[in-house]
């Protein structure tokens, strides 16, 4: 497709400036249910975004239907969205970086792998979990292969690609003990096809299964907790709004006046690095174009300054920091620093508490502006300064702002989740607990 | 939009290898969102998804494909990618009969409403917030607004359209005093066009939303504890959807996976519980004329009085569990495969009035407005957010109180209902689950929970 024609079009119709931002994704899912395919999907979409500025109005058009009457009705609502417009804020079109990061360009092409190879992964990694001790089935199997291409052309004269390319599978294991019944499941995201572990995916999921069987409530009561990477990392993606320029500037974020302050303890780094090696994803620039660089959000404690789109960056008066992606203002790789403690230390003061390893409902139980949140979780108890049994059923309550001042330790398994948040597992002195 | 008969011969071609059900479903859906934060309009975005999908069925075995490139040719070579997974012989699809009429009744089409038209509805809004309390340190009025229009053909002879509507006021607020700064929110949709801002009374909507984000600012972080709870009307009814509805999904139920398997014409609640699944309730959000599989929506019967009566079932669950499809085959768009899926979902109105409720409640907990909540079917826990709370004193609401989750188990929750008053009401969300994010309504009137447990931060008082 003609990019250029399209901009020269638009800016005929009177537009200012254009950006034509096309991504195009093409993939292959298989998912297995009692060693047979039940179902296969593929796909080739391309979505473009216009991002146009009229009479100094700045907004966008997201679409599927790239026929040329279509682009001329896009380019058509683009102006009127633009004229209806009131605010008076920048509105900026990026005519690029003085450079940008190298990333490894050499992508893993995953349709050359035969299906055969594929369906053999999904059927061996159900077979190795089924016929398991407490395995009652294998809810499904899934392999997901996606290959990303994403161009970005405006009429200041950039034209940046980028690609990607992944793969990932898991199985959903059922388990049941006694008529508790408890679902597990290990996502392995890989970057090449060689690279996915049949015996340790489905071992993972094993463990995780059996752990979580047999599981009690326990007294409600205020206990020190303990969470795992990921669930800490799932419960830190709920918040990363609060550090957006956009929020400060529409009053969203009580983190608007504390720039350079202490939000947090002396021992806690958070750092968005979109390059970091053990993410998924590197990032060399964000969806405006603006080259990505390490950035840190909480050092030392203390809170440096807000991610920035193009818009936010000039309203703050900083340099812009490349955090715009699908419209929104958000990190790359967001990760807290770990500490050299291993899990074992970390959890060996204490004596009665709760290691978290399961969160759900985190979409409504976490109000973001307050910091609150509150949500059904599950885990194991700490017992004098060991993991014990199981526990389910359960609601753990605090304020985000509270915990990053009541955290006691940081362990040294840092984990980067499928979302880009990375954390090691995090000791917290007190926290409420919900349950009998 | 392709000709008739060339999707005829299309169908026919998907059946050729030994598969025995072929569909296309092809989509052109406009979204707008208009918002006002403050004074000013901040944003106007418009986005189309735009495509269509590709499903080939043998037995239970299922292929499928989508792609933006809505054309012959393209859907040809998809069609037969996708019918190289299975083998046999070739059958003949039945011709395409006639679309069915649709029954909207849309005064004025978004499509005929400019931006700034909607932006002057919801400015007055925003004022009507950011005027409310000098507390109040930002208001936000939004409409999302969406078109779709869909064909679903079949080689069962299925060929229909639908037209569907949607329109949803956001309006949020938020308050900050001197200890922390809290949020509030509504969001009523319809399926209905410009004429929301006649149909639903938006200024009290507006007041209520700024006293609910004032109220939260002195109110005391709920302490954690197991203790009754009254569930408010409308949006209350997140709790069936979530420990109810879906595990009665025939995703959830061909599998075995639900606590509801196998257990039709028994006892599953108290007799006070009867429920539906309505998918033709006049201009409700969650409504559609035609389900992603072409067939007309019903009026499902759930639970009658404790005891379960049917499932949601669509055309391939329904296959596997010997079962008719009840209408209830949903998807986000092209870029999902139907399955089935909720519509406007309730508990019937009951005989109790919902003052009685409170007064009879000694303690207990009586969550006015909801959030929303998440279940895994497979082992019946589900979780929900409480909102706006208030504790019930010896059968009087006290103080108000915030942070509040309920959590609970699908399978003994609906035998702790006692208490349904008389007042159904729907509440409106978006419902995400393996076909996608749905528009859906949740419903009941007030209820009474006996005992659940609750949790939050606070501390003893």
């Amino acid at each position: 497709m003609n990019h250029q024609s399209w901009i020269d079009k638009g800016i005929q119709k009177g537009l200012e400036d254009l950006q034509v931002y096309a991504s195009r994704d093409k993939s292959l899912k298989l998912s297995m249910y009692q060693g047979r395919i039940d179902q296969y999907v593929q796909s080739d979409v391309e979505k473009v975004t216009l991002r146009g500025i009229y009479k100094d109005k700045i907004t966008s058009v997201n679409f599927e239907n790239t026929t040329e009457t279509s682009i001329d009705e896009m380019l058509d609502r683009l102006i009127q969205n633009a004229s209806a417009l009131t605010a008076v804020e920048p509105a900026m079109i990026y005519a690029g970086s003085e450079s940008y990061p190298e990333v490894n360009t050499r992508l893993f092409d995953f349709t050359q792998v035969p299906a055969e190879k594929k369906i053999k992964l999904v059927t061996d990694l159900e077979a190795k979990i089924l016929n398991q001790k407490f395995v009652k089935q294998v809810q499904t199997t899934i392999y997901q292969e996606t290959a990303n291409t994403t161009t970005i052309v405006n009429s200041k004269g950039l034209n940046l690609t980028r690609s990607s390319s992944f793969a990932y599978a898991y199985a959903v294991g059922v388990f049941e003990k006694d008529e508790d019944i408890k679902t597990a499941y290990e996502i392995e995201l890989v970057k090449s096809f060689d690279a996915f572990n049949v015996d340790e995916m489905a071992q993972k999921t094993l463990e995780k299964g059996w752990a979580k069987l047999g599981g009690t409530s326990v007294a409600s009561k205020a206990y020190p907790v303990v969470f795992s990477n990921e669930m800490f990392g799932n419960l830190l993606a709920a918040f990363t709004s609060l550090f957006s320029g956009e929020s400060a500037y529409r009053n969203l974020t009580p983190l608007k006046d504390k720039v350079n302050q202490s939000i947090a303890i002396e021992g806690f780094d958070l750092i968005d690095d979109p390059l970091h090696k053990d993410a998924y994803f590197q990032v060399p620039f964000d969806d405006e174009g603006v080259a990505a660089f390490e950035m840190p959000l909480i050092e030392k404690g203390v809170f440096k300054g807000f991610m920035h789109d193009l818009k936010t960056a000039a309203i703050f008066n900083e340099k812009p920091n490349g955090h715009s992606f699908s419209g929104r203002i958000s990190p790359s790789n967001l990760y807290v620093r770990p500490s050299k403690t291993s899990f074992e230390e970390l959890i060996s003061p204490i004596k009665e508490g709760i290691y978290i390893t399961e969160l759900a409902g985190i979409h409504s139980g976490v109000k973001a502006v307050s910091g609150e949140f509150s949500l059904q979780a599950g885990g194991f108890k700490i017992v004098n300064g060991e993991v014990g049994t199981p526990v389910k059923m359960i609601v753990l309550s605090g304020n985000f702002f509270t915990l990053l001042n009541t955290i006691e330790g940081l362990g040294s398994d840092l984990k980067f989740g499928l979302n880009g948040i990375g954390s090691p597992s995090v000791y917290v002195a007190s926290l409420a607990i919900g349950g009998e | 939009m392709i000709d008739k008969k060339v999707l005829n011969t299309l169908l026919d071609e998907g059946l050729e290898t030994g598969a025995d059900f072929c569909e296309i479903f092809i989509e052109n859906t406009l979204q707008n969102v208009v918002r006002v934060t403050g004074q000013e309009v901040t944003q106007t975005d418009t986005n189309n998804v735009y495509g269509a999908g590709v499903r080939i069925i043998q037995n239970t075995d299922e292929v499928y494909g989508f792609t933006n490139q809505v054309n012959e040719p393209s859907l040809r070579k998809l069609i037969h990618d996708l019918r190289s997974s299975f083998s046999g012989p070739a059958l003949k699809a039945t011709p395409l009969g006639e679309a069915k009429p649709l029954r909207n009744q849309i005064k004025r089409p978004m499509r005929e409403v400019t931006t700034k038209e909607k932006a002057d509805k919801l400015l007055p809004l925003a004022k009507i917030i950011g005027d409310f309390d000098q507390k109040i340190i930002q208001s936000i009025a939004q409409l999302i607004d969406w078109e779709q229009n869909i064909l679903v053909v079949n080689s069962k002879g299925v060929y229909q359209n639908d037209e569907r509507h949607y329109a949803r006021v956001v309006l949020m607020a938020v308050a900050k005093d001197e200890n922390s700064m809290q949020q509030a929110y509504e969001g009523p949709g319809r399926s209905t066009g410009f004429e929301i801002f006649d149909e639903i009374d938006l200024i009290p909507l507006a007041k209520e939303t700024a006293q609910s984000a004032i109220t939260l600012l002195t109110a005391d972080d709920i302490e954690s504890q197991v203790m009754p709870v009254v569930l408010h009307n409308g949006f209350g009814g997140v709790i069936f959807h979530e420990a109810c509805g879906h595990p009665l999904e025939a995703t959830a139920i061909a599998k075995g996976l639900s606590p509801f398997v196998g257990k039709i014409g028994e006892k599953i609640g108290s007799d006070v519980v009867t429920a539906y699944d309505d998918g033709d309730v006049p201009g409700a959000w969650g409504r559609l004329n035609f389900d992603d599989e072409g067939k007309q929506t019903q009026k499902n019967l759930l639970i009658e009085n404790g005891i379960l009566k049917g499932y949601l079932v669509d055309y391939r669950n329904g296959k596997k569990m010997g079962a008719e499809s009840t209408g209830s085959s949903r998807r986000q768009s092209y870029k999902f495969s139907p399955t089935s899926r909720m519509n406007t979902t309730y508990i019937a109105a009951g005989k109790d009035k919902y003052e009685d409720i409170i007064k009879d409640t000694k303690y207990g907990l009586f969550a006015k407005k909801m959030g929303g909540g998440s279940v895994q079917p497979a082992t019946g826990e589900f979780n929900f957010a409480v909102q706006e709370g208030y504790m019930i004193e010896n059968g009087k609401l006290t103080r108000p109180v915030r942070g509040a989750t309920l959590i609970g188990h699908g399978s003994d929750v609906l035998f702790k209902i006692d208490r349904v008053a008389d007042n159904l009401d729907l509440g409106q969300g978006m419902c995400g689950s393996i076909s996608g994010s749905i528009p859906t309504d949740v419903g009941q009137p007030t209820i009474r929970v006996t005992s659940m447990t609750v949790g939050g931060s606070g501390v003893k008082k």
